[in-house]
């Protein structure tokens, strides 16, 4: 499994809407996924 | 159904599986054949970390006089020090069991065994439910040859009752966490302890260099300390046990006699007496059940949850996935996606650890960056007596992820929960080094070990 780089309560806001969260590009410093990443990307639909 | 979930076994997988699925709403039943609480509060953590305690303040009476402060000569009830760590063990059992009642788990006492996938049988009565949670645990691992009988041959059980008088010469068959908690205790405690180890290196899991560096200080406090050796057998004769050792490397046996031999070379997991083959499931060849990131087995509403489900045996890892199991059963969209779980030798000084080791960091394809920070040169460790020890800072290099923390020190442990939270936060070593931290503290050598990662420590010359 790849290192994600999200905290662990990112994590489960990705589970809770049903997003990959290892597809979801981070936008913070190294690469980091943050909560609104998280949405952008579910809105995205993609 | 009898109840939504059925937990077998109130370990700390179980019970906290148990009491988060009460949580949830679920009508929970717990079933245990022994004591509640398991291995961890009755025969394991709690009552070795209270010996430590014990064994800790004995040898800092010796240390106390640095600072003037004499004693006549120190005296050990041994009686009075069991009986303490059993009135722990029995303080943090009842509490597990009255945590039960104040959130309705039902208490079931036997050993389950499957019937059918929903069915289990618990002494002559038979139970239902819509989802099982197996919290089984594991078993000291036995070696040929060496026949434990709990007095002169023990394991980490028997190891728990420290006899009058303490054993002068003392046998650690086995140099990992166990072993050398044991031979902590039993040092501290005025016996003459040689540790064996079968693998090059004690304490298989740890950074390399923090073992290096735990080892050195384990033989000085006294432990002998030997790799790469083995116990083929030992025979109780009028004078002691007599254990024939063998260096693995050239084959050359000797016979040593020790007055107690610990057993300590590993646990495997508990299945049997559960009847897995009635519910649809089968153990792995090592024994474990096998488990996906939600705890569910090859039967999607039997659940696997601590040392049962694999390694490593520790029992925050049980913890953690028995609430996993439970919010999982409860309908949340929970996962065991921890980034690392931290572990811990409760020696004085202690070593622990969390997430990747220098060379698992380069195996995984990381380049690695590396700060230290020696407790020598920290305040409040002076102030403590207890200047052993660094922590040590693994980091991706260019990202300055903190990949992996590495503490030998006092307080180890305790120093872990932010090394984990940071890990867990995917923080940079820079995001701790701005983290203002207390002074004087312990706490000040991980900020300073994150500093040294960019060659900027204060208290330390930068090379």
């Amino acid at each position: 499994r790849p290192v994600i780089h999200a905290a662990p309560s990112v994590r489960r806001l990705a589970r809770e809407l049903g997003v990959d969260i290892a597809q979801v590009r981070g936008s913070g410093p190294a690469g980091r996924v943050s909560e609104d990443d998280v949405r952008a990307f579910q809105k995205g639909g993609s | 159904m009898d109840f939504d979930v059925l937990v077998i076994g109130a370990g700390p997988g179980g019970y906290h599986a148990a009491i988060r699925a009460a949580q949830l709403g679920l009508k929970v039943a717990c079933a245990e054949m022994g004591a509640v609480g398991g291995v961890c509060l009755n025969i394991g953590c709690i009552p070795t970390k209270a010996l430590l305690h014990a064994g800790e303040t004995i040898a800092n009476t010796r240390h106390a006089a640095d600072f003037g402060l004499s004693y006549g000569p120190a005296t050990l009830d041994i009686a009075k020090m069991n009986g303490w760590k059993d009135g722990i063990v029995k303080k943090l059992t009842g509490g597990v069991a009255g945590l039960f009642k104040a959130n309705k788990v039902t208490h079931l006492v036997g050993q389950a065994s499957f019937i059918d996938a929903n069915t289990v049988k618990i002494g002559d009565k038979t139970y239902t439910a819509s989802s099982f949670i197996i919290a089984t645990g594991s078993e000291p691992a036995t070696l040929k040859g060496l026949d434990v009988d709990q007095v002169a041959i023990v394991d980490s059980t028997g190891a728990l009752n420290v006899p009058d008088p303490v054993p002068a010469r003392m046998l650690c068959v086995g140099g990992g966490v166990i072993g050398f908690e044991f031979a902590h205790i039993y040092n501290n405690l005025g016996s003459k302890v040689k540790v064996i180890e079968f693998l090059p290196n004690i304490i298989p899991g740890a950074d390399a260099d923090a073992v290096k560096e735990f080892g050195k200080i384990m033989k000085k406090q006294g432990i002998e300390i030997v790799t790469r050796m083995k116990a083929n057998s030992a025979q109780k004769q009028a004078d002691g046990v007599h254990v024939e050792l063998e260096n693995v490397e050239t084959g050359e046996k000797t016979t040593e006699v020790f007055d107690r031999v610990l057993v300590a070379v590993g646990r495997r997991p508990r299945t049997a007496g559960l009847n897995l083959e009635a519910a649809g499931l089968k153990a792995t060849e090592r024994g474990f059940i096998e488990v996906n990131t939600r705890m569910q087995t090859g039967v999607p509403h039997i659940y696997a949850v601590g040392d049962v489900a694999g390694n490593p045996m520790l029992a925050h890892k049980a913890m953690k996935e028995g609430l996993v199991a439970a919010e999982v059963i409860a309908g949340k969209p929970s996962e065991q996606d921890a980034v690392a779980i931290p572990g811990v030798v409760y020696t004085s000084p202690e070593l622990a650890w969390v997430g990747l080791t220098e060379q698992e960091a380069i195996d995984k394809g990381y380049k690695v960056k590396t700060g230290l920070f020696p407790m020598s040169a920290s305040g409040r460790a002076m102030t403590l007596q207890s200047t052993e020890g660094f922590v040590k800072m693994v980091v991706e290099e260019g990202t300055d992820l903190l990949l992996g923390v590495h503490i030998v020190a006092a307080h180890a442990s305790d120093l872990l929960g932010e090394a984990g939270l940071a890990l867990e936060m995917a923080a940079t070593a820079s995001d701790v080094a701005l983290t203002i931290h207390a002074h004087p503290t312990l706490g000040e050598a991980v900020l300073e070990a994150a500093e040294s990662v960019h060659k900027q420590a204060i208290h330390i010359v930068n090379r």
